[in-house]
């Protein structure tokens, strides 16, 4: 890899931190709004449910999202405040479609300790002002003038230094805020003040109360009638006011999140940790708050926000599983829950871990990611490819092959689906109800397999048997004519088009028919001197009934062969090589340029360049698709040609800037494939595949396809082991049994294929897993899992004691075969060089696999390296290993096998703190640190001083606004040697907002290239609310801010392809490149991913 | 307790009202067309894709930038200057204005808010 490096998300962030509910993009329309971390999504209510709108990127992190209607408006604004101190007021305008900026600004101060439980922005329900809490003892307020303009900002001294929450009061004369905090004695309470715009100071406020529940966290205000404030502890809940002191206990929990119910503040959903959703009743007659009251609902995901949408339809956003809608029902359902669960929006964050693997051996990797934390904890498989959306299906058995025919040469749909079994032939047809239903074509031999079948001109059907094909009229349904195989002979292939027939009987017998009105010809016959194994004659030339060409692959001198038509003239022999005979031959032309596929028996596709002309075939490439047969077929969508190739990994073949490109779809296993168009199932597809006959529309562009695999614990480590076909987890279950709450962790097993667990290690009591490896070690054939734990004792600030335990998979058990005793967590751990490599606290530690004398195994240290302040990530390359520190950056070590000894190399003199650590090149290494950038440093071999060789360069750096928890070197799409994004190295890197994307080494005149868009994009597209791209990419933390550089925003870059023509003229006149060169470009990028 | 329950606001009646839910465990599966073979029934794909996906957002108009008004910072002057300065104008200022300061109803005794009423329900 290099140092150039393109950053581009392949999944967007899912984590819902915030959301909202009011008329934004009209005054009759309500609005869902949603945050998503670095987006915000605009979602409609309408009687179909929520329909989603727009999805707004924001140059920043989002720390709150608020709704709001300044006096005189008709619609909400929205008020935006990011993490680094920048916030934007957005409208929407109604005429132009568009977001409109009418406030943004700066709000950080020079000085000021930022806060530590988050930053807090608010706004008064009279819309006086906008009050912020981002500093240690600071208030800012930005005052709206009395034409609902903002003014300068200003800070008031704010006594309460620990701060747990503030809102404003609603109904007091003067904009007042209610404040929780905590003071040096661990005691909670609330104050209120006043504040006085004019003085720029609080007052006392109206009241005051001391010491509540000390798990109090959240401040709900309530609005009039009833004014006042909710104070929701974790054994409390107090209604407070001037004149009001309401409690209620309520069973232990942490309240999360909570969405109001009714405008007059009566009614309040809470949702806690557990995931527990419960009602919040102020009782009250008329404006005297008589108590509180509070039920439980029912459970849904653990919730970050609740807003309460329209008709007792409530959506749940959740940072740590999917977000949900859900319906409040009247009376509860046989669990006891008023709660149903209708939609549910996937969310991969928090990804802890996951691990790139290729299942299904095609080169393209799936990303399996340990997702969700606490009972939301699940394994998520994430693949792309081309999504088949079934429609409905049949089980059907032993289905041999399926072909659809018009019911007359015109109709533009498919009347008829002929599916044929080992001796019968089915006939399916659309009746009047739109229904599939079984029907029958007179002419047709049904007590057979059918071998092929075609619409034919004038009216007509072709149907194929092994004794004789068949031609019948498509409107009578009765048989016209009839060719039969000479006695003795049977055909076992045939093809056809609208006006030709081509088929073989055994021994090497090539027949050629061509079809009239009402009658068979057989025109021109061949004796080969093998036997053939397929045949194809699909019209690619100028006459679309008609080829002139017929391709015919050869069983024993495994060749393909190309004749001419009508008559049967050899033209081209291509020997394929090899003792795989070809099973399926396809003529296809894609975007002009017309080709030659020939799919083997076990599972290899080779594709040729065909020149028409002379029936030449050139510039033979082969691609692994599979391991069983192939049968191609074309199909058309969107009026393109495509390919399907149906077999245990099935394909589909298109082309895009005259390159053939290849996509998986997302099923398994799929024998046979037609295309299937009817009035009820337009662009349809009909698929055979495990036993079933499935009719579904196919998607135009590949993307993402996710699979849950719910755990209901919380995954934090996974491995994969190809050769016991496994995936081993670290996974913790909280058991809430206790009033305490504990947790149990484990190492389980899991098949990966079902994803089942087939066994399970308990680990000790206080015992967690940090690490888990599938290695081999030398001079020992057998692979294992190795685990790293530690023992988070309650008393101990870092684990003293921890340990590597060594396992192997006998019949899909976890046989613990040796265990290491550690003096620390085992954060990580690397195969290196036939040895184990473990981060214990602070120690680099190598572990030799020695045979002990009664022939069992033992980990035995080897040598160590100190000097970390806890060594977190290692990753090793050869004798070289890469230390990602909790807060010393990166370091190089080297392995002296000699000396037996580990060395510094050398490091980085930065203080990040680190939260991923991987390897691009030998001399090249990335770094993610928990401000959310991204930065590469270099080794300098060359320097000419000690001192220069001992410091890692720093040569790249970006912020990417995530927080990412792991690297793996693996691709998320097809690596096809022919394409140029194949040669691109690449990294997937996963974040706790449940972002997968990928960084892309490129060529630096590439990179060079790209820049310059990127420039010029920048120009173009502009950052909603103003917020500046070059200032969010830049790279920040406490101590400095610099520009990004050697890390490209593919994220920018590939929306080149969304702007309308003229955007991309424009840009493409800075460029001095023509529009279509930078779409193809661009175009190229987007395949990395 | 019913009443806690029932009488869920609602803004528009309509919305919702055709809301048609998915398998909550598959997002997928949306339209269902019927199959008179039997037996028939409308499978779930392994495999899913997210339904809810938005246009992308990608501004080109020059409203992304507030009117010039409306490019907000904080006033330059810190807390402690702001006091000095406020403490020195209100010296500077002639007693009179103190005295008439008095008669506004700034003056006039507030009624303090009485301690709160507290009572615990359980």
């Amino acid at each position: 890899m290099s140092i150039w490096n393109y950053v581009v998300t392949a999944h967007k962030p899912t984590n819902v931190t915030h959301s909202c509910v009011g008329n934004f993009t009209s005054p009759q329309e309500l609005n869902l709004i949603i945050a998503k971390c670095t987006r915000i999504e605009i979602h409609l209510l309408t009687p179909q449910g929520l329909q989603p709108m727009l999805d707004v990127p924001i140059y920043g992190r989002i720390a709150t999202l608020e709704l709001f209607r300044p006096h005189g408006e008709t619609q909400d604004f929205l008020f935006i405040a990011t993490e680094k101190y920048k916030f934007c007021v957005l409208q929407w305008d109604v005429d132009a479609n568009e977001l409109v900026t009418r406030a943004m600004g700066d709000v950080s101060d020079r000085i000021g300790r930022p806060t530590d439980n988050g930053q807090i922005g608010i706004i008064d329900p009279d819309c006086r002002l906008i009050g912020l809490h981002l500093y240690d003892g600071l208030f800012k307020v930005i005052p709206f003038d009395n034409k609902g303009l903002l003014k300068e900002a200003f800070n008031i001294r704010l006594e309460e230094l620990q701060v747990l929450d503030i809102k404003f009061l609603y109904g007091c004369a003067k904009p007042t805020i209610v404040v929780l905090y905590q003071d040096n004695k661990d005691a909670r309470h609330v104050k209120t003040y006043e504040i006085a715009l004019k003085d720029k100071d609080f007052v006392e406020g109206p009241w005051s109360q001391n010491n509540v529940d000390n798990g109090a966290n959240l401040l709900i205000p309530v609005p009039p009638p009833l004014c006042g404030v909710l104070i929701i502890g974790e054994e409390t809940i107090v209604y407070c006011s001037a004149n009001a002191f309401k409690a209620i206990p309520i069973r232990p929990s942490i309240t999360k999140a909570y969405g109001r119910v009714d405008a007059d503040g009566s009614r309040y959903l809470l949702g806690d940790h557990a995931g527990l959703l419960q009602l919040l009743v102020i009782t009250h007659e008329k404006e005297k708050v008589t108590g509180l009251k509070i039920e439980l609902l029912g459970e849904t995901s653990i919730a970050s926000t609740i807003s309460y949408l329209d008709n007792a339809y409530v959506f749940i956003g959740s940072s740590y599983g999917d977000s949900q809608l859900i319906k409040l029902n009247l009376q509860p359902d046989a669990k006891g829950s008023y709660v149903e669960v209708l939609e549910r929006y996937v969310n991969l964050g928090p990804i802890v871990d996951f691990c790139v693997v290729d299942l299904e051996r095609q080169g393209q990797g799936q990303v399996v990611t340990c997702s969700g934390a606490y009972k939301d904890g699940s394994l998520r498989v994430v693949r792309n490819g081309i999504g088949i959306n079934e429609q409905a299906s049949v089980e059907l058995q032993g289905i041999k092959g399926m072909w659809s025919l018009r019911s007359s040469t015109d109709d533009p749909f498919d009347t008829f689906l002929v599916v044929s079994f080992i001796n019968e032939t089915r006939i399916l047809a659309m009746n009047l109800e739109d229904e599939l239903e079984e029907t029958e074509i007179e002419g047709f031999c049904s007590q057979v397999q059918t071998l092929f079948c075609h619409d034919a001109v004038h009216n007509q059907l072709v149907q194929v048997t092994s004794s004789s094909v068949k031609l019948v009229s498509s409107t009578t349904r009765d048989l016209r004519n009839e060719w039969n195989a000479p006695s003795g002979y049977s055909i076992n292939v045939a093809t056809a088009n609208a006006t030709q027939v081509l088929l073989a009987t055994g021994g090497g017998h090539l027949v050629y028919l061509e079809i009239g009105d009402g009658i068979l010809m057989e025109v021109k016959h061949a004796q080969l001197e093998y036997e053939i194994s397929c045949l194809d004659i699909n019209p690619i030339g100028e006459n679309p009934h008609y080829s002139q060409l017929a391709a015919v692959g050869m069983w024993t001198d495994i060749s393909i062969r190309i004749f001419s038509l009508p008559d049967l003239n050899l033209i081209t022999k291509e020997n394929l090589g090899g003792e795989i005979i070809p099973r399926s031959v396809l003529l296809c032309s894609f975007e002009g340029i017309t080709y030659l596929l020939c799919a083997l028996g076990d599972g290899h596709l080779l594709n040729f360049l065909l020149n028409m002309e002379s029936g030449e075939l050139t510039n033979r490439k082969k691609v692994s698709l599979g391991t069983q047969p192939i049968t191609l077929r074309t199909f058309s969508s969107k009026n393109t040609t495509h390919v399907f190739a149906a077999s245990d990994r099935p394909t589909v073949i298109y082309s895009s800037n005259k390159k053939l490109l290849y996509s998986n779809v997302n099923l398994k296993e799929v024998s046979h494939m037609c295309q299937f168009n009817t009035a009820a199932f337009p662009d349809s597809l009909a698929i055979a595949k495990e036993g079933e006959l499935t009719i579904g529309t196919i998607d135009d562009i590949q993307k993402l396809h996710i699979r849950s695999i719910p755990l209901g614990e919380q995954a934090r480590r996974i491995c994969h082991q190809e050769q016991s076909r496994t995936f081993a987890l670290c996974s913790l279950k909280f058991s809430q049994t206790s009033s305490e709450g504990s947790e149990v962790n484990f190492v389980r097993l899991l098949d990966d294929q079902t994803f089942e667990i087939i066994s399970t290690y308990a680990l000790d009591t206080f015992e967690c897993g940090c690490s888990i490896l599938s290695c081999t070690f030398s001079d020992d054939s057998n692979v294992y899992y190795c685990v790293g734990t530690a023992y988070v004792l309650p008393e101990e600030n870092e684990p003293s004691k921890g340990r590597v335990l060594v396992f192997i998979v006998e019949d899909g058990k976890l046989q613990l075969i040796a265990e290491k005793e550690t003096k620390g967590a085992v954060y990580s751990l690397n195969a290196f060089n036939g040895k184990l490599l473990a981060a214990i606290n602070q120690k680099i530690q190598l572990y030799k696999w020695m045979l002990r004398d009664d022939g069992s195994r033992e980990l035995q240290s080897e040598c160590g390296h100190h000097g970390h302040i806890l060594a977190l990530y290692v990753q090793t390359h050869g004798d070289f290993i890469v230390v990602g520190d909790l807060m010393k950056s990166i370091s190089l070590l080297i392995y002296k096998h000699e000396e037996g000894a580990i060395e510094e190399r050398a490091r980085d003199y930065n203080a990040n703190w680190m939260t991923g650590v991987e390897i691009l090149d030998d001399d090249t290494y990335l770094g993610a640190e928990n401000n959310y950038n991204l930065f590469t440093v270099r080794k300098n071999s060359e320097g000419a001083t000690d001192e220069e060789r001992a410091r890692l360069e720093v040569v790249g750096e970006y912020h990417l606004g995530e927080f990412v928890n792991r690297f793996r070197h693996g691709s998320l799409v097809m690596r096809l040697p022919d394409s140029e994004v194949g040669q691109i190295p690449t990294v997937i890197f996963g974040t706790v907002n449940g972002v997968i994307g990928v960084i892309a080494s490129l060529p630096h005149d590439q990179y060079v290239f790209l820049e310059k868009l990127q420039t010029s994009i920048r120009k173009v597209i502009k950052g909603v609310g103003g917020l500046s791209h070059e200032h969010w990419r830049s790279f920040y933390n406490e101590k400095k801010t610099v520009d990004a550089r050697n890390f490209l925003d593919g994220d920018l870059i590939e929306s080149f392809l969304d702007l309308s023509r003229g955007r991309m003229d424009e840009i493409s006149k800075a460029m001095g490149v023509s529009t279509e060169e930078l779409s193809k470009r661009v175009e190229e990028l987007t395949r990395l991913h | 307790m019913d009443s806690l329950f029932g009488d869920w606001p609602s803004f528009d009646p309509h919305n919702f009202s055709h809301f048609r839910p998915s398998d909550p465990s598959n997002p997928s599966v949306s339209a269902i067309c019927p199959v008179s073979l039997p037996p028939y029934r409308v499978k779930n794909s392994t495999f899913h894709c997210q339904k809810m996906t938005p246009t992308t957002y990608c501004p080109t108009h020059s409203r992304t930038l507030p009117p010039s008004d409306q490019i907000i910072t904080t006033e330059a002057k810190n807390i402690l200057i702001r006091n000095f300065y406020g403490r020195g104008e209100e010296k500077l200022r002639p007693k009179r204005a103190a005295a008439q300061l008095l008669d506004a109803d700034h003056g006039s005794k507030q009624p303090r808010p009485c301690d709160p009423v507290i009572e615990l329900i359980d």
